[in-house]
């Protein structure tokens, strides 16, 4: 089965894409040149934005509930589970760092292992 | 000592401080994480005051993939094997945090275009030995361990890559972890049969940024572990507390019959000291603490992140950094209790005390350092680790990271920068990359530990 992605940043590209697969490993392999560091969803190196559809990310170990609720995915592991469209590379991390200091996470903002449920405030 | 049966590096530190003056370094310099799709490399900088390429990249050599996150380096041998006819200070092994493949560099047949001689994979090392997250290298004798901070899934506490001389997996080094949560840096002193190692955090938790909460959370360090060197495990944990919180760097005195060590302890950004009593139990202290800053936009005062120190070869001067604050500092540690401020000086930073240096915006603040084995020069670099610069210094993509070199006064203490020297790494052919650790081919003063 595949799903189609849209890459907005670069001219609304369309990519047929096997659901099965990492959304990184399908993409580089029709030449889309994108960022990636430890291939196992850790790192964040590969983080992109999606705008629309839905993936699943289960093994991403990389992003706290901030960044998940800004969109961002980790496109090592994340799988397509429907048509997607994503923004792709730095152009998308307009969102996914911030100065911890200036601007720190509520506790249901952590990282999901820590995190409170949204009531618990 | 007989000269002509030796081995790398010097007999003592005493000799090494005699050494040839440095005449180029290699600092790695990254592109993970800046948005730039090109290799990290090893630049060869030319630091003879002589040369018309001085304080200039004259070679650069490319990891054959992208996204290692090349960080710290180490070297094949140093002078732990000095007797050692049979071995030779010529790799560099430049290990990648994020992709774990460890790269060993031939930085002998040519100095000054070293070349790529053997990759160990990271994925053999993850199905060998369960470890990832390579941070630093020491050579053991004619061998090498590395801390690897996360098992196969970047979880901690990883554990010790063993490798012979040959750059083959021997297997952990480790017998035991104990108890122990994070690894991180580590330095032994054999005469004293001890090992210390400090704590970071999983790969998992510091690889995609800081957050600040999860310090509370104990998903950082906040320890101190010695080990018993020859039995290859941990014996004894000091906790430090708030006073130690991210325990990074850790060195001993040169001198290997001493017993005293220091580590930074970044966010707390205090230098801990330990030593060994005269009834055999090691003690630590709190021996420096470095004040936070109030900055006008910040609602809480800004720590120093002390991320790296660093212990002249005489062992008078220890070295600290200030990455947001942005200073260098030089302490004289004749009295190792009791360190006397002899230096300071500014580079970038959040605090605004130095946006310039030698007509170049500095991005970052002063980050990892060099020191010249005669102890007049220190070289030092901006960045950090590309996800969280990244956080506190973004305009860091466009800028991208420098290298300064500080004239140190050995004699009578005090450093200023140096006016003539300044590697702008903002300028580089592919664009700014961001330059990190640094070695010299002649060994350095983060490396050379003696038997």
């Amino acid at each position: 089965m595949t799903h189609t992605v849209k890459i907005e940043n670069r001219d609304n590209s369309l990519y047929e894409v096997d659901a099965k697969r990492s959304l990184l490993e399908s993409l580089r392999e029709q030449g889309v040149d994108l960022p990636y560091g430890c291939k196992y969803g850790g790192c964040i190196t590969c983080a992109a934005k999606l705008t629309s559809g839905k993936v699943d990310q289960r093994r991403q170990v990389a992003l706290n509930n901030r960044q998940l609720n800004e969109g961002y995915i980790i496109l090592c592991v994340a799988r397509p589970k429907t048509d997607i469209s994503l923004k792709i590379g730095v152009e998308s991390h307009d969102k996914l760092y911030r100065n911890p200091f200036l601007d720190p996470l509520k506790p249901h903002e952590l990282k999901a292992d820590i995190a409170t449920s949204k009531g618990e405030n | 000592m007989d000269k002509s049966c030796c081995g790398p590096g010097y007999a003592s530190p005493t000799e090494a401080i005699k050494a040839p003056r440095e005449n180029l370094l290699y600092t790695i310099a990254i592109y993970t994480g800046t948005g730039i799709q090109k290799p990290d490399y090893l630049a060869t900088v030319d630091v003879d005051p002589n040369s018309p390429n001085y304080s200039k990249v004259i070679h650069r050599l490319e990891m054959p993939g992208i996204g290692d996150e090349l960080h710290h380096m180490g070297w094949n041998a140093c002078s732990s094997c000095h007797d050692d006819a049979n071995m030779a200070r010529k790799y560099l092994l430049l290990p990648g945090v994020r992709s774990n493949n460890i790269h060993i560099v031939d930085t002998a047949t040519n100095p000054s275009a070293p070349k790529l001689h053997k990759i160990i994979s990271g994925a053999d090392i993850k199905s060998k030995t369960n470890l990832s997250g390579p941070h630093t290298v020491h050579c053991l004798g004619s061998e090498i361990i590395v801390s690897m901070l996360g098992d196969a899934k970047g979880e901690a506490p990883g554990g010790y890559l063993h490798l012979n001389k040959d750059f083959e997996i021997v297997g952990r080094w480790e017998n035991s972890m104990g108890s122990i949560p994070f690894s991180y840096d580590f330095w032994y002193q054999p005469r004293h049969n001890i090992m210390v190692s400090s704590e970071w955090a999983a790969p998992n938790t510091f690889m995609p940024g800081f957050d600040l909460e999860e310090v509370g959370h104990l998903k950082y360090g906040r320890q101190l572990h010695f080990w018993d060197f020859e039995k290859r495990e941990p014996i004894e944990t000091f906790y430090l507390g708030e006073d130690g919180l991210v325990p990074l760097e850790v060195k001993f005195h040169h001198n290997p019959d001493s017993s005293h060590g220091f580590c930074g302890a970044a966010l707390s950004a205090n230098v801990i000291h330990w030593w060994k009593d005269d009834q055999g139990k090691w003690n630590w202290e709190k021996i420096i603490d470095v004040e936070n800053e109030p900055h006008p936009d910040w609602p809480i005062p800004i720590p120093g992140v002390m991320s790296a120190i660093l212990v002249s070869m005489d062992d008078k001067y220890l070295y600290l950094n200030n990455w947001l604050h942005g200073d260098m500092r030089q302490y004289d540690i004749s009295d190792p209790h009791k360190p006397v401020l002899t230096g300071q000086v500014w580079m970038g930073g959040l605090l605004g005390k130095a946006p310039e240096v030698n007509g170049v915006k500095m991005a970052g603040g002063p980050q990892m350092f060099q020191l010249s084995l005669d102890g007049k020069r220190l070289y030092v670099t901006t960045s950090l680790f590309s996800t969280w610069d990244n956080q506190f210094y973004p305009e860091i993509r466009e800028n991208g990271g420098v290298m300064v070199m500080i004239d140190c006064d050995p004699e009578n203490g005090g450093m200023s920068i140096n006016s003539d020297f300044i590697v702008n790494f903002g300028n580089e052919p592919n664009g700014p990359s961001r330059c990190h650790e640094a070695r010299y081919p002649g060994g350095d003063c983060t490396s050379d530990i003696w038997l």
